[in-house]
């Protein structure tokens, strides 16, 4: 049976831990120390960890908290926010931080990535994808928390930054985004099939069936924020996260399994 | 006291947070003084395989390692591409390993178009423990740790290998060779499995 | 019989109780009578005498208050608000309210301590009883630089805020939904009497504005507040009432436990109230080396009371240290952490002597006259109030 990451996203603003909703409306979800622990104790998989105002801010990557946030981590960490050199990544990697995720880095200074991952090895550089539908319906890489379109197309813009040496890939459709709308599967399919890095689905993710759909359209792993953060018709904060058993029966063992949609349209017809 | 071989390279500060969290005392140095006086060692490390080298040239480390290890016979373990470093030479690059364990590194290659797998393989993999001995002691299967490599070591002698992990096709997850060892996987992010194999290590490989 | 010598103040005769475990250590009001048998377990049995009822009576009151809270709560979406921290008595209640027929909306204070446990409990409760969660998160930068001025200002009670906040987020909440009843844990079976010199009262607002503003940098917005005439006026005028539910049932710790794993898949994680790890720290560390107090003295009584345990297993409990080695120090560097101290701040703060809190502006004082008048005008008001310091 093949296994599959399973990735919580936390975002922080200024050491915050929050959340938003199509990369706005944040609210305020707690303090990220604790956080990273409730999620270390439970033994997920991977965490990824992006400051999504450091580079609007133009600040440089809060490292006294990301020493904090790796202390409290014994599973790979992935941090994004903000690295724009060479020394910045060398110093948080040495905080104990697996990977560097680059978004405005990998737009404005496209050759970091290959720097980086001469340095350190291309399995710690992941470039961040955030992904919009035009009016027009086509899909365009965006800027800046999601507000500027680029001219790239998602794929081309994948392509680019796997020949610069990227190891994985994190696609986010921004506009699903805490949103509780599912993956945008065909968005993921058209990038998946563009390279051979792995490809992080984000972005919208309801539940297990979003996370079968992802895989089956081609992504390596799975990355969801609103649904391992809230709890409840209330929206409650609380941090949860799926059992191994619960991974293994309601994921995992159902990629493969076509059988097991039909028996599950089935059930709900 | 186990030294943890700072040469520049890596995710240092994360193995130590481990042992501390196992209250194991470690520090973190590139030494001479520390590293002859240290029980054991431990040498990390993310990156390539010849700037691994580099540094460790640069850091006046490979002869001090030399000594430690094949003359002092100091107990040492190599974490990813330490584990690699270790080795006699990588396909990545060109330079010389330290030559400590007789294993090279490979590239992963896979057969066929079907057989495509994306490199590097980054994940959870469950290993097969063959010989449970010191490291896997007191540890009950399923055993799962994460990888994050392009190369595989492959040794020259399989019995030495203590456990295989999978991908695409079976590869060494632990060699041991003496009184070294060679882990691919990375223990300081493996949560608890991590926390066990490293505290054997401390406590009772090489006693 | 009943003179021990204790670990925390050395060589010195000290007094223990011959009944429950509670001695003078750290504790100048404690009194013993001529069999030995301390002022707690006397108030303790004073109150099961004239509050605590019979099996029978407690059964019929409890279908009373049940049915009094269903009866109000018809036609609304909740009838009740109840308050779950993770803990044994809070998700023992949740159960009970369940096959009570109860509707609650489930609330719980997120004060940034929260284990994995706690959390995992709590997640359990609300998918297996069907019930909905709301969470209220302080801001954790205002709540730690109060946490820091309590710690500064050397008093005992640093879970006051917490405490405060969590019966200020009943009421709250209550007073929101439109609700009249918040269930607490709140219980005769495992609380007991403790000594004033260990606690202060949670409701005194006025004793926590003080202790933050002299010692404080940062504006209290997000921590829920309930002054005591904003309290006098939800508990008075809109009849919002704490129900401590498990006082009206036959609550027996290991039974409910049995109950609570096997139904709801809880689990235990060790010691009273850890599933806060400031809890765990302040009550395993704080509390026996800066101020002498070992609060499992207190816990322990009440369970040597309800016939739970025998004094002889309670001593031999008490024996061993509170806290395992690794653990203490791994929380300690994770408390420091979150609080950003170092550890020879920290270590200052330890040595400063102990401050009494009615040395900061406080309800209790005297010469708040306006406030003890009406104390004492509505003390059966008080008195519910008063709750939060039996925990």
């Amino acid at each position: 049976m093949k296994e599959y990451r399973v990735i919580p996203v936390l975002l922080v603003d200024q050491g915050r831990l929050i959340k938003t909703k199509a990369f706005s409306n944040e609210v305020y979800v707690g303090d990220p120390i604790n956080t990273i622990k409730i999620f270390n104790d439970k033994e997920v998989d991977e965490i990824v960890v992006l400051d999504v105002t450091a580079s609007t801010r133009g600040a440089e990557p809060d490292l006294a908290m990301i020493d904090a946030l790796a202390s409290e981590c014994f599973v790979p960490l992935a941090y994004g926010g903000g690295v724009n050199t060479v020394d910045q990544a060398r110093r948080i990697l040495r905080l104990g931080v697996e990977k560097i995720i680059l978004n405005t880095s990998a737009l404005d200074r496209p050759p970091l990535i290959r720097q980086i991952g001469d340095r350190f090895g291309k399995q710690s550089v992941v470039v961040s994808i955030d992904v919009k539908k035009t009016f027009l319906g086509g899909y365009r890489v965006m800027r800046d928390r999601a507000r500027r379109k680029t001219e790239w197309h998602p794929e081309q813009f994948a392509k680019e930054v796997e020949s610069l040496g990227a190891g994985e890939v994190i696609l986010t459709r921004a506009d699903h985004e805490g949103t509780l709308q599912g993956y945008d599967v065909e968005l993921i399919h058209r990038v998946a099939s563009a390279v051979h890095i792995p490809v992080i689905a984000h972005g919208g993710a309801r539940g297990m069936d979003d996370f079968v759909a992802a895989v089956r359209s081609g992504a390596s792993a799975v990355a969801a924020g609103h649904i391992f953060v809230f709890h409840g018709p209330h929206n409650a904060v609380l941090i949860t996260f799926p059992s191994r058993n619960e991974l293994e029966t309601e994921f995992f063992e159902r990629v493969s399994d076509r059988k097991d949609d039909l028996r599950r349209s089935n059930l709900s017809a | 006291m186990i030294a943890v071989i700072d040469y520049g390279l890596g995710n240092l500060k994360a193995v130590t947070n481990m042992f501390r969290r196992i209250g194991i005392e470690t520090c973190l140095t590139a030494e001479r003084e520390q590293i002859e006086q240290a029980d054991k060692l431990v040498l990390p490390g993310v990156g390539a395989f010849d700037h691994g080298i580099q540094q460790l040239r640069t850091h006046k480390l490979i002869d001090l390692l030399r000594q430690e290890v094949l003359e002092r016979n100091k107990p040492i373990l190599g974490i990813c591409l330490g584990a690699q470093l270790l080795t006699r030479k990588s396909e990545e690059g060109t330079e010389e390993g330290l030559g400590f364990l007789r294993a090279e590194c490979v590239k992963f290659r896979f057969e066929g178009e079907k057989g495509q797998l994306p490199v590097p393989h980054m994940g959870w993999s469950p290993l097969s423990v063959m010989n449970p001995g010191v490291l896997f002691a007191n540890m009950e299967p399923p055993l799962r740790y994460y990888f994050a490599h392009s190369y595989w070591l492959k040794a020259e002698d399989e019995t030495t290998v203590e456990a295989f992990a999978e991908y695409g096709a079976a590869f060494p997850a632990v060699i041991v060779q003496g009184r070294i060892i060679a882990a691919q996987f990375h223990p300081e992010k493996s949560h608890r499995y991590g926390m066990a194999f490293l505290k054997n290590f401390a406590e009772r490989f090489g006693s | 019989m009943g003179v021990e010598q204790t670990k925390l103040n050395g060589p010195l005769e000290r007094h223990r109780c011959s009944r429950c475990v509670m001695d003078d250590d750290a504790d100048p009001a404690i009194r013993f009578d001529a069999n030995q048998v301390c002022s707690y377990c006397r108030e303790w049995d004073d109150l099961k005498a004239n509050h605590v009822l019979t099996a029978d009576r407690a059964s019929s009151e409890c279908k009373r208050i049940v049915g009094e809270i269903r009866e109000a709560g018809r036609g609304k979406e909740y009838d009740c608000v109840l308050g779950i921290s993770g803990g044994v008595d809070s998700t023992y209640l949740a159960y009970m309210a369940k096959e009570l027929g109860l509707r609650p909306l489930v609330f719980h204070f997120d004060n940034g301590w929260n284990s994995e446990l706690a959390v995992k409990n709590i997640e359990n409760i609300c998918r297996r009883l069907g019930f909905h969660l709301h969470t209220h998160v302080v801001e954790w930068d205002e709540f730690r630089d109060l946490h820091l001025a309590y710690l500064k200002a050397s008093v005992i009670d640093i879970e006051v805020p917490t405490d405060h906040a969590i019966n200020a987020l009943g009421m709250l909440t209550a007073a929101r939904i439109g609700v009249r009843f918040v269930l607490t844990g709140c219980n005769f079976a495992t609380e007991s009497p403790l000594p004033k010199a260990w606690v202060w009262e949670k409701m005194d607002l006025l004793n926590l504005r003080a202790i933050q503003r002299r010692y404080g940098t940062k504006r209290l917005k997000t921590l829920p507040m309930l002054g005591f005439l904003k309290g006098s006026y939800y508990q008075v005028v809109k009849r919002i009432r704490f129900i401590d539910l498990l006082n009206f049932l036959p609550y027996q710790k290991d039974r409910a436990k049995t109950t609570i794993e096997r139904v709801l898949g809880w689990r235990d994680y060790g010691g009273k109230h850890y599933e806060s790890i400031f809890t765990r720290f302040y009550q395993g560390y704080i509390l026996p080396t800066k101020f002498g107090v070992d609060k499992r003295k207190a816990h322990l009584s009440s369970l040597i009371r309800t016939g739970q345990m025998t004094r002889q297993e309670a001593l031999a409990e008490l024996s061993k240290p509170p806290y395992a080695a690794q653990l203490l120090k791994t929380d300690r560097e994770f408390v420091l952490k979150k609080l950003g101290l170092t550890d020879e701040r920290f270590d200052e703060i330890m040595r400063k002597p102990r401050v009494e809190h009615d040395q900061f502006p406080s309800y209790r004082k005297a010469h708040y006259r306006y406030h003890k008048q009406l104390f004492d005008l509505i003390r059966p008001v008080t008195r519910l109030l008063k709750r939060g310091a039996a925990r």
